[in-house]
């Protein structure tokens, strides 16, 4: 196999649901060896869906298996002393073990660092947690919901909302955790290449709370510089930056620079009512959005979605469509740039899988191989690796501890 | 050993601008990393224009949305349309590890500072170029800002409030979600130099790089050819699980979520009707699910008389995942935040210090800091030419005449 960009790192992964996991396969998808280490039970994510015809079933979550391709996969209950052992001896073996077990939880688990790393000091132990393993929150229960609000993103959210009545919004899916992974995916890497440097380890604490105040662009500032407590209630305060109804679906615009706003304005005919004092630039334009918008949108209903996004485009005005799955796997520019990759796994089948998150010139994503089956490498990580035998593994079987 | 930071010694390139690019090569900063931002007054950068600006006076240095995302480096000024300059940047990128750029595709090649050029200047150089729809493909020229990408990438057909249309989310996140994905391939890269010798080219979309965190829909999709009715806060699986308005007429709420039957028990222990724990519409999450609307109805009338972090304490007491819905305020004074040394205070020159978002993650033995609020445009340009670059004063000065560092 060609190397890769993370050929060579050996990972322990003790992960559950999202952050860990997705921690997990960006570096598994770059060549490092994963080894998914999974409680008896399963990684919660085997019991969410999506399931194909909408049946639960613990080897065809597609969360499950995006989540865990490429990696190997074996059982160990962290709750005995004996599954603690195992992980220690594991942990002599490996470069980073990565989880996200809540910080109360850690030193009962075996998940000390300052234990594990008097086996290994190369060791470096990367934790993702809601709140961080220090401060006041630090042993507080949270979920993705819980996250996207305590970072501070869902209260923005889905911004320009008229509804006052309705809740802070959180977006689809599990961004807050997907953070938690990617930017704990960053700060491994530094510690990483920090070791690869000096052969020295260490523990990194990532808190998704924080990787979400970190993201919510000026609005952090608005408070710090001016005051302002911003919200998801109001108004853009440029305008066009809306949703229109095309004849067969919904178009997004954004026009940033006033040059943007000239070419659309060319585009839609040059309309008497461009040229009026109320549209005369991009602060007036956002103040007067009532009176824009229909005028835009009256404009747009005579198009078709992918029509208007071309003409739009290549006249560089901002344009997206509202895209469903369903135009997602049948767009020409993702299939040119071979986005989507096929896995074929024993139990869930052949499927189309998102890819990589980047193109690069080399040591990039090599075909994947399927999420594990529970237990599927038990025999190559406990015998192959530690060197116990047979016998020795049907009784780690038979007491549970694996 | 012990006190250095992880990316000591490694040098920056930076030819971003707005918020993807400036999110990407922050990371590395926050890492010890020396990042030099090209900038020039000519084609200023978008966060320095716009508000919020240090009370609320504008200037091109008081932008609270540029200073969030450049603490930590060094800016200089440079016409890139001049020669002169043309020569300086080749000249630093063979002193630099890393270049990072977030031009539209193709832009940065005519610039004549594309990675074939650059990379023969500095043979194992890593490049990180992000755009909208990648460097490749039929629409690589399409204009892909970070709002835009949010529909593009399917997020708001799926994101928002039952019965009402596709959602935005708030925020442009296509754009920070490049940036942290842009430094995550630049670290592996770092690995890779470092284990064979050699650079990469890094090519990522705003698109894709959201793509990659849609696998719920997608995969549904991909096994079911049918996608999910929006459905706002709720989950799939679990109840309750929502947002609930808190005591009074103000904007305040708190999230609620039970993950487990006996998280479920606990909590109508805690809010004093134990009576619902063996209520059969609510006995599992499939009941839960099923009877969801009377569900937040009684929650609803809970937390309506309660102020949300009252209710974040009852809940968490009894091990059941509650907390406020933060505002920007909420998050710049909170005490955890504070005792966790997340929030940056950083001496300016132009205004008294203000409160930025910190780094995100601790490091036990290589401890990551905030090391100097973000740059005046073109603060460094005298200390980056002359140290780097060993230019006299007389040299730098008759550039500055020249016209050439504006």
């Amino acid at each position: 196999m060609a190397e890769q960009l993370l050929t060579g790192l050996k990972v322990l992964e003790c992960g559950n649901l999202v952050s860990a996991p997705y921690l997990g396969k960006l570096l598994a998808d770059l060549g490092a060896e994963v080894i998914k280490l999974e409680e008896p039970g399963g990684d919660s994510a085997r019991g969410r869906g999506p399931f194909p015809g909408d049946t639960p079933h613990p080897e065809k979550s597609g969360l499950f298996l995006y989540l865990n391709a490429n990696k190997l996969g074996a059982t160990l209950n962290l709750r005995t002393p004996h599954g603690r052992g195992l992980l220690q001896s594991l942990c002599s073996q490996a470069d980073l073990l990565i989880h996200n077990y809540r910080p109360p939880e850690m030193a009962g688990l075996g998940l000390d660092f300052d234990t594990l790393r008097r086996t290994n000091p190369g060791l470096i132990m990367t934790t993702i947690s809601y709140f961080g393993c220090t401060g006041p929150y630090r042993d507080y229960h949270a979920f993705e919901l819980t996250a996207s609000n305590a970072g501070g993103w869902a209260f923005i959210s889905p911004g320009a909302s008229d509804y006052a009545d309705l809740p802070p919004l959180k977006a689809f899916g599990h961004q807050a955790d997907f953070q938690g992974g990617v930017h704990a995916a960053v700060a491994s890497l530094g510690a990483y290449y920090h070791r690869l440097l000096s052969g020295q380890g260490q523990h990194v604490d990532v808190s998704i709370q924080e990787c979400i105040a970190a993201i919510l662009e000026m609005n952090f500032t608005h408070y710090t510089y001016a005051g302002n407590e911003t919200s998801r209630l109001g108004r853009r305060s440029i305008f066009p930056w809306c949703m229109l109804d095309c004849q067969d679906g919904k178009l997004f615009v954004i026009n940033v620079e006033e040059d943007q706003w000239q070419r659309l304005v060319e585009l839609m005919g040059n309309p008497e009512w461009a040229t009026l004092e109320i549209f005369e630039d991009r602060v007036q334009r956002g103040l007067n959005y009532d009176a824009l918008f229909p005028l835009l949108q009256e404009w747009a209903a005579n198009w078709k979605v992918a029509d208007l996004y071309k003409a739009g485009q290549e006249r560089r005005i901002c344009m997206a469509p509202v895209n469903t799955m369903a135009d997602l796997f049948a767009s020409e520019h993702l299939k040119a740039r071979e986005f989507f990759t096929t896995i074929s796994h024993q139990v869930a089948g052949t499927l189309d899988y998102p890819g990589a998150p980047f193109k690069v010139s080399e040591g990039g994503v090599e075909t994947p191989r399927p999420a594990p089956l529970l237990g599927e490498h038990n025999e190559a990580v406990y015998c192959g690796q530690l060197g116990l035998s047979g016998d020795e593994l049907a009784d780690l079987k038979q007491r549970g501890i694996i | 050993m012990s006190s250095s930071r992880p990316l000591d010694g490694i040098r920056v390139l930076d030819f971003t601008w707005a918020w993807a690019g400036p999110y990407c090569t922050l990371q590395m900063a926050h890492m010890g990393a020396q990042v030099i931002r090209i900038e020039s007054e000519k084609r200023p950068c978008v966060t320095r224009l716009i508000p919020p600006f240090a009370d609320d006076q504008p200037g091109p240095n008081r932008a609270g949305y540029f200073n969030q995302y450049s603490q930590g480096k060094k800016s200089i000024q440079l016409d890139l349309g001049r020669p002169e300059a043309v020569e300086i940047v080749k000249k630093l990128a063979a002193q630099s590890d890393i270049v990072v750029q977030n031009f539209s595709a193709g832009a940065i090649e005519r610039m004549g500072f594309g990675y074939d050029t650059l990379s023969q200047l500095k043979p194992d150089l890593i490049m990180i170029s992000i755009c909208g729809y990648g460097q490749t493909g039929p629409e690589r020229k399409y204009m892909g800002y970070g709002p835009a990408s949010v529909p593009l990438a399917g997020i708001s057909s799926l994101s928002g409030y039952r019965d009402k249309g596709p959602a935005e989310v708030g925020i442009s996140y296509g754009d920070p979600n490049a940036g942290i994905f842009g430094a995550f391939a630049a670290l592996a890269a770092l690995a890779y130099r470092q284990r064979t010798g050699r650079g990469v080219h890094v090519d990522l979309a705003l698109w894709e790089a959201l793509l990659v965190l849609m696998p719920e829909g997608l995969m549904d999709y991909a096994m079911n050819k049918t996608q999910a009715e929006r459905d706002g806060n709720h989950d799939p699986w679990m109840a309750p699980h929502g947002c609930f308005k808190c005591r009074g007429d103000a904007d305040k709420w708190v999230t609620i979520v039970c993950g487990s039957d006996a998280e479920w028990q606990a909590l109508c222990r805690a809010i004093g009707q134990p009576e619902l724990a063996s209520d059969k519409r609510f006995a599992n999450a499939t009941a839960r699910k099923a009877n969801e609307d009377a569900l937040e109805d009684i929650l609803s009338a809970w937390t309506a008389q309660r102020d949300r972090w009252e209710v974040t304490e009852v809940l968490q007491q009894a091990g059941v995942a509650a907390f406020p819905s933060m505002s920007n305020k909420d998050m710049a004074t909170d005490p955890h935040l504070e005792a966790r040394g997340y929030l940056v205070r950083k001496d300016h020159p132009e205004f008294s210090p203000r409160v930025h978002a910190g780094i995100p993650w601790q490091m036990s033995d290589t401890p990551c800091e905030v090391r100097a609020a973000a740059p005046l445009r073109g603060q460094h340009t005298d200390e980056v030419l002359g140290e780097l670059l060993g230019m006299s004063e007389a040299e730098i000065q008759q550039l500055r005449d020249g016209q050439v560092l504006t």
